[in-house]
């Protein structure tokens, strides 16, 4: 492997302009939110103050070295994910590691950041870390469920796995859009998508307005930074998987922050509509509607 | 030459000079005995070897100076002489067991024990038929007279039941020899044979009534109260010698009829045998009584015995083989059972546990219960193998099944007296004491299955390639088996590690590769072994036997020998599996599933060999006659070892009750061993050949569905032994459904698969086997915290299962990335589908497994627990170290596999360019992804510690839950049913309708067995009206 | 019509044994007595012992013991006039199994009565199953 410095650092510029968009998303986010429960909401910029007093906070306490790590892997498999990731289309710069490996890398990356958060969760001791990661988890297998119907269904359709390609596939007017010609995969991945993101109604991992629940309910300081890091890194890269896959891919930022703002709206207008399902019914909710429509997107190949 | 009449003169002799000099004293009448009963084995063993061995010819001896018919005459010919052989040497044997318990009843039952054997060895020699029915009357009378001279009414009643019945049956012969007489005017056999009796008018009558009661006097199905009773009710030894010696003598007595009665009885005489193999067996199934069980077995073998006789036309020069060989191993075996269970004297099954108390015992017992079921290397393993290739190149598949359906049968009641033995709650513990003259006899009948068996083996060209080098290993660790852990450990590893290095050379690399996973993983599994302190009686003789069978499977040129191997390795995972803490019931379930497989796969083989003039293992690749359903029992035969679903419910208890270092033996090495076997039956059915689609059509969803239930059952698992064990489950079913896709990449797919889950599976059990050990419990949720107490089983642990979840870039990846390139080449989308989401369920139980056991909250009772043991970390690592060279040098063993695999589908490899591998649809390079990751972990994790670089390292309950300080690990660890709302949304997938299934299966045969044994009411003229019934029945279905 | 040929004593005989045999066995498969299920075994065997007997009768023949009688009978091959041997060889070690067997079971009789005071074969099922 030979280093290409010019590259690394446009994957590191790519980084921070994904980092930031990813704080300003969440940031109006929440704010729509507020504005539909009636309430003035946040300032714009409150997810960097909150940042940097997350990073600034000088006493801290550690459970031990899985702690530690848990963390480091979540922020990995966000990083990760980002790395291996064309980000946008046609340019060499922007396409970062993603000659290394293909979706299927980054749909098993995922777990990277995944596992580790759970394990280092763990090693918190406290319960309802567990509950948060055990329901977690649950919900996890059967949101990949469609969204494993969608890929193959992609797959098959523009016969590669490569993301550059099927972004390339997908060029020339809106109506090459996958949206378009493979509408249930996209319909299932979507559908996937609003478990992904976690807003309601499949927010019972971290369960926000009740008692703090959830995987990071111990973690606090430098710890709690790098996992608000990574939350805005993850929204935005999954945002542009998404993007790629089904909607065209982005041949420059500015349709980049476009798309994935609209992608990202979809599940925070689904959010703000729907009350908060039981496990059990977030479980079983992806195995109805979302898988036949994914079995019906493998029926038509 | 000493010439057999000697045998009866030296008997009637010896008789009558005890009647003189009983005053010398019973010892000396019994030395006499002992010494007529020695000379007359010499002389039918002179007979025998001349007749074998010096091409002499066979030999009539005439009686009184006359010639037949005005005298009897007495043939020696080959049959006879070994028959006489057997007769007269369990007759000493029988003699050397019965010394004390003749002497206390006089020297009159010295002589009529003498006799008798003299009477069984005129049934067989004897040419006379009037002369047969006067020693089967002197045989009968020797034996009620010898049961009348025990204590006791229970033996009294057995006896006189046998009396009236045998009497009814000579009455029965007696009416057909004077007809026979009246027609021909003749008596002699040779005679008959001449003249043709059946062509005589009423001769069919006469014939009918002879082989009526020569059958009759084989206690056929259900005709056989009388017979039964008296295995149960008499002492130990006679139901020995009634058992092997008498049997011997009346299936002789049946084959000299047989001569005359003329071709058109072999069908009838070969279904009164099927009829009493199943129905004897079946009627096993529900004694708790050792005696009477073991006489249902000797009858249901006799069953056996007769219908080879009835095939033996078609059998042709292979039906004394098969005669013998299974009568050989029934008569040692049953033998040494008998005189077990006079040693041991417990009637009840339950109550032989107090066996264990002499391991030596054990094994014996175990010598004789694979004999009789026809394991290697006992004679009857040929012997069987051999019956059933003729009969299904023959055209008589449903007699096989019937053969394999009765043996199953005596399997199930046999293999669960041997559980009850080996791990069997002893409610008394009775002392009991062997007496050496006891001892002896079986020792020496034990012996000689296992010499036999190899001498059998060269009697046949096929059977001679046999490789008994592994095996004389075994038996060279078994001799040496009181010798400390340390010292067999090393033999055992230096044997293997040898063995390894001449054999593999031998093998193509497809063998090569589960020639590392069974050699080079045994090896690493053994180290752990290291940690047992003492002697481990009985564990590395049955370990090695099974490598032993491993490598016999990889190395097997024919059919045979791939069928050795496979009943050496069951037999010895057999051993391993029972000897974990409550291992009993799954042991037995473990080796019924094993057998109904190896007979499939037997059947398979034999149905493989028709048309062929070869045996070797390439036939599979060309089966001619019936091939698909040839392949589908190959398959079915080798998915009880895969333990795909529903044949699956051996698997979990057998490997969560394992010994630590067993449990890796049997999971990530055993079970590939189907693996192996499924990969030759896809090789034999051929790539390009579409015309099986159906059936790897189905062997793929069969795949796909394992590994979503195995999985899905693993999440709900609490004990962590178990968990891993449906997680082999589930893994094992990727790897089927991977081979089923039949294509290069599907097929690399789950080679990757097949190596990776060797090492990881490997790491696991061996690791939490390690914990368990510490710990002392297998409950997930009695853990906890010991990331603490044990970094490395953690580290361990943590490696393997981000290997085995798939994530990048460990190489369980690879596996993953495979898969779906192979599903979306082959179109099994929905397959697939399941597949990966089985995959994505692994995160639940790895999960719990991890986090239960090694984080949250330390048990106050692990305080003080170390970290696992060096023995356990050494090949623990080693194999880690394998996984992490797997993961950044993928290409090291992808190419070479790809390599070969293009022997079998050349098309759609993976491209290499370097490190980068491609497919038509997607590309990986692991290399450089490992880099990737590692080096961006390694700057976020320096980042991160520079950051909090003075966080203060707080102690364990510093948290607040619910608004309270917890104060106890056990309200504060979250580990049970923690995926309790998935359960409520998935759980009705496992439900354990698979287990109800075999529960309900095996109850309605039990009931069936339960109801049909009722017909043995007891009473002694229930089984006379039985007799006159059968006749009646046989003589309506016979004449039609 | 009756022929009279078949009321030769060689027929009766054998009818005789015949019936013998079939009274036996009825009794030994009814009877509930052991002493009388041992008789009936007796009565069989005597019926086959009569059928053995007649079935080597000729007609008009002696018995197969050479002394001064057959000779005269014969004149010079004494095969003519005597009935076929073997039978009566066959016989004489039948009758003696016969006894012996009888003797064995009347043995088995006594104990089976020391042992529960009663001779009713019902009793006698504690093996079974």
């Amino acid at each position: 492997m030979n280093i290409d410095f010019t590259k690394l650092f446009f994957t590191f510029l790519g980084l921070m302009i994904v980092l930031n968009w990813g704080l300003l998303m969440s940031a109006i986010m929440r704010k729509i939110g507020a504005r539909v429960a009636g309430r003035y909401g946040i300032p714009w910029f409150q997810p960097w103050v909150d940042l940097i007093k997350n990073y600034a906070v000088r006493s801290q306490i550690t459970h031990g070295i899985m702690f530690y790590l848990g963390p480091v892997f979540r922020l990995s498999g966000g990083v990760g994910l980002f790395l291996f990731m064309p980000i946008l289309f046609g340019s060499n710069l922007w396409s970062n590691f993603s000659f290394q490996g293909d979706l299927i890398l980054i749909l098993y990356f995922q777990f990277f950041g995944m596992l580790g958060m759970a394990l280092g969760a763990g090693e918190g001791g406290q319960p309802h870390s567990f509950i948060g990661i055990s329901r977690g988890l649950s919900q996890f297998t059967t949101i990949e469920v469609p969204m494993t119907l969608a890929v193959i269904s992609l797959a098959v359709q523009y016969h590669t796995l490569s993301i550059s390609e099927i972004v390339a596939a997908q060029q020339g007017g809106i109506m090459n859009w996958t949206m378009f010609t493979n509408p249930f995969a996209t319909a299932a991945a979507m559908l996937s998508l609003l478990g992904a993101f976690g807003h309601s109604p499949f927010d019972l991992v971290k369960a926000p307005n009740e008692i703090p629940i959830g995987p990071p309910t111990e973690y606090h300081g430098t710890f709690l930074g790098v996992l608000r890091t990574n939350a805005a890194i993850l929204h935005v890269v999954e945002t542009v998987l998404f993007m790629n896959l089904f909607f065209g891919g982005a041949s420059n930022w500015f349709e980049l922050i476009i798309k994935s703002f609209l992608i990202y709206f979809w599940s925070v207008f689904v959010g703000m509509v729907f009350p908060r399902f039981r496990i059990e019914q977030s479980v079983v909710w992806f195995l109805k509607v979302p898988l036949i429509l994914g079995i019906i997107a493998i029926l038509l190949l | 030459m000493v010439t057999p009449i000697f045998i009866v003169a030296t008997a009637l002799g010896v008789g009558f000079a005890i009647g003189v000099l009983n005053k010398f004293g019973r010892n000396f009448t019994g030395a006499l005995v002992l010494a007529a009963l020695s000379f007359m084995t010499f002389i039918s063993f002179q007979w025998f070897y001349a007749l074998t061995f010096n091409n002499l010819s066979e030999a009539y001896v005439f009686t009184g100076g006359f010639k037949p018919p005005f005298a009897i005459n007495l043939l020696m010919g080959q049959y006879e002489s070994i028959a006489t052989l057997m007769i007269n040497l369990i007759g000493f044997l029988g003699a050397v067991y019965l010394y004390k318990s003749l002497k206390e009843r006089g020297s009159d039952a010295q002589v009529v024990y003498l006799i008798l054997i003299m009477a069984l060895n005129v049934l067989v020699m004897t040419r006379d038929i009037f002369n047969l029915f006067v020693f089967s009357e002197i045989t009968s009378v020797a034996i009620a007279g010898l049961i009348l001279l025990e204590k006791g009414t229970r033996s009294i009643s057995a006896g006189f039941k046998y009396i009236i019945a045998t009497s009814v049956i000579s009455t029965i012969f007696l009416i057909g020899i004077v007809f026979a007489y009246f027609i021909t005017g003749t008596l002699n056999i040779d005679d008959f044979i001449g003249i043709s009796l059946s062509t005589y008018k009423g001769g069919t009558i006469v014939v009918f009534l002879i082989m009526i009661s020569a059958v009759l006097e084989l206690k056929p199905f259900p005709a056989n109260g009388w017979g039964i009773d008296i295995y149960e009710a008499s002492e130990a030894g006679f139901s020995a010698i009634i058992s092997a010696a008498t049997t011997t003598a009346s299936l002789f007595v049946l084959y000299k009829i047989m001569a005359f009665a003329g071709a058109e009885w072999n069908y009838y005489i070969a279904l009164i045998g099927m009829i009493t193999f199943i129905g004897s067996n079946l009627l096993g199934l529900k004694q708790d009584n050792t005696r009477r069980m073991l006489g249902y077995s000797s009858i249901g073998q006799v069953g056996l015995l007769i219908t080879i006789l009835g095939f033996k036309d078609i059998l042709g020069e292979n039906a004394p083989f098969i005669f013998f060989g299974i009568l050989i191993s029934h008569y040692f075996a049953k033998a040494g059972l008998f005189w077990l269970s006079g040693i041991i004297n417990a009637s009840n099954l339950k109550a032989w546990s107090i066996i264990r108390k002499k391991p030596i015992l054990l094994f014996l017992m175990g010598t004789f219960i694979f004999a009789l079921i026809g394991f290697p290397p006992f004679p009857s393993f040929f012997a069987k193998w051999t019956l059933v290739m003729d009969l299904v190149k023959t055209g008589n598949i449903v007699w096989v099944i019937g053969i394999l359906l009765g043996s199953l049968f005596e399997a199930i009641y046999l293999f669960r007296w041997f559980g009850y033995a080996i791990k069997g709650d002893a409610e008394k513990t009775e002392e009991y004491k062997i007496e050496f003259h006891k001892i002896i006899p079986v020792w020496i009948v034990a012996l000689s299955l296992y010499v036999l068996g190899y001498f059998i083996a060269q009697y046949n060209e096929f059977t001679s390639v046999i490789n008994f080098i592994p095996l004389a290993f075994v038996a060279l660790i078994f001799a040496i088996d009181f010798m400390p852990v340390l010292i067999k450990n090393t033999i055992a590893i230096i044997g293997m590690i040898f063995y390894f290095y001449t054999i593999y050379p031998q093998l193509d690399n497809l063998r090569l590769i589960f020639e590392v996973i069974f050699l080079i993983g045994g090896i690493l599994a053994l180290i752990a072994g290291y940690l047992h302190k003492g002697k481990r009686i009985g564990f590395y003789p049955v370990a090695l036997l099974m490598y032993a069978g491993l490598t016999g499977i990889l190395e097997a040129k024919t059919t045979l020998e791939f069928f050795y191997g496979w009943e050496l390795m069951t037999a010895g995972s057999y051993f391993l599996i029972i000897r974990g803490k409550r291992s009993m019931t799954h042991a037995l379930s473990y080796m019924l599933f094993s057998l109904a497989g190896a007979y499939a796969i037997l059947t398979a083989f034999g149905i493989a060999s028709v048309g062929q003039s070869t045996w070797s293992l390439s036939i599979i690749n060309n089966i001619q006659y019936i091939p698909l359903w040839a392949y589908s029992l190959l398959i079915i035969g080798f998915l009880t070892k895969t333990a795909s679903i529903g044949l699956h419910i051996w698997l979990p208890g057998a490997h969560a009750e394992a010994e630590s270092d067993v449990s890796p033996m049997v999971s990530a090495i055993l079970l590939k061993a189907g693996v192996f076997g499924i990969v030759l039956t896809l090789i034999g059915m051929g790539a390009e050949n579409n015309q099986y689609s159906e059936l790897v059509y189905v062997l793929g969803w069969l795949g796909a569905i394992t590994a979503l239930i195995g999985n899905l059952a693993a999440v709900f698992q609490e004990d962590a032994k178990r968990l891993l064990a449906y997680s082999s489950i589930g893994q094992l079913g990727y790897i089927v459904f991977g081979f089923a896709m039949m294509t290069h990449l599907g097929w690399l797919a789950a080679f990757t698969y097949t190596i990776n889950h060797f090492m990881y599976k490997s790491i696991l059990f061996l690791t939490i086997g390690a914990v368990v050990l510490r710990v002392k419990t297998h409950n997930m949720y009695e853990m906890g915290g010991l990331i603490k107490k044990m970094p490395f089983a953690f580290i361990a642990v943590l490696i393997s299962i981000i290997a085995l979840s798939g994530v990048p870039p460990l190489s369980g990846f690879a596996g993953k990335w495979l898969l779906y390139n192979a599903v979306i080449l082959k179109g099994w989308y929905l397959q697939g589908a399941i597949a990966f989401f089985s995959g994505i369920i692994a995160f639940l139980y790895l999960f719990k497994l991890i986090s239960s056991i090694f984080l949250g909250q330390l048990k106050d009772n692990h305080r003080n627990v170390k970290e696992i043991s060096i023995w356990f970390i050494i090949p623990i690592y080693i194999l880690i170290v394998g996984l992490m060279i797997f993961a950044a040098k993928p290409e090291l063993i992808l190419q070479p596999l790809g390599t070969m695999i293009s022997q079998y589908f050349p098309e759609g490899g993976l491209n290499w360019n370097g490190g980068m591998a491609t497919t038509s649809i997607g590309y990986w390079h692991g290399t450089h992804i490992m880099i990737i990751v590692g080096i961006m972990f390694a700057i976020l994790f320096s980042w991160l510690a520079f950051l909090s670089r003075k966080a203060q390292k707080v102690k364990q309950f510093n948290i607040v839950y619910s608004g309270e300080r917890p104060f106890t690990p056990e309200t504060t660890h979250v580990s049970y049913n923690i995926f309790a709302g998935y359960n409520k949304a998935l759980g009705f997938l496992v439900l354990p309708w698979i287990t109800d299934f075999w529960t309900l299966t095996t109850n309605i045969v039990h009931d069936i067995s339960g109801f049909v044994r009722r017909i043995y009411s007891g009473n002694g003229q229930t089984y006379l009206t039985h007799i006159v019934l059968y006749v009646v029945v046989i003589y309506f279905v016979f004449f039609n | 019509m009756i022929n009279t040929e078949y009321f030769t004593l060689g027929h009766i005989s054998l009818l005789l044994g015949f019936i013998l045999i079939i009274v036996g066995f009825w009794g030994i498969l009814t009877q509930k007595n052991i002493v009388k299920i041992i008789l009936a075994f007796s009565i069989a065997d005597a019926g086959i012992n009569i059928l053995i007997v007649s079935l080597g009768y000729v007609i008009g023949k002696t018995a197969p013991i050479i002394d001064g009688s057959v000779v005269q009978k014969a004149g010079i091959d004494v095969s003519d006039s005597i009935v076929d041997p073997v039978p009566q060889a066959l016989v004489l070690t039948s009758i003696v199994i016969g006894f012996g067997v009888t003797a064995l079971m009347l043995a088995y009789a006594m104990k089976l009565f020391t042992a529960k005071k009663t001779l009713h074969i019902n009793k006698f099922n504690d093996l079974k199953w």
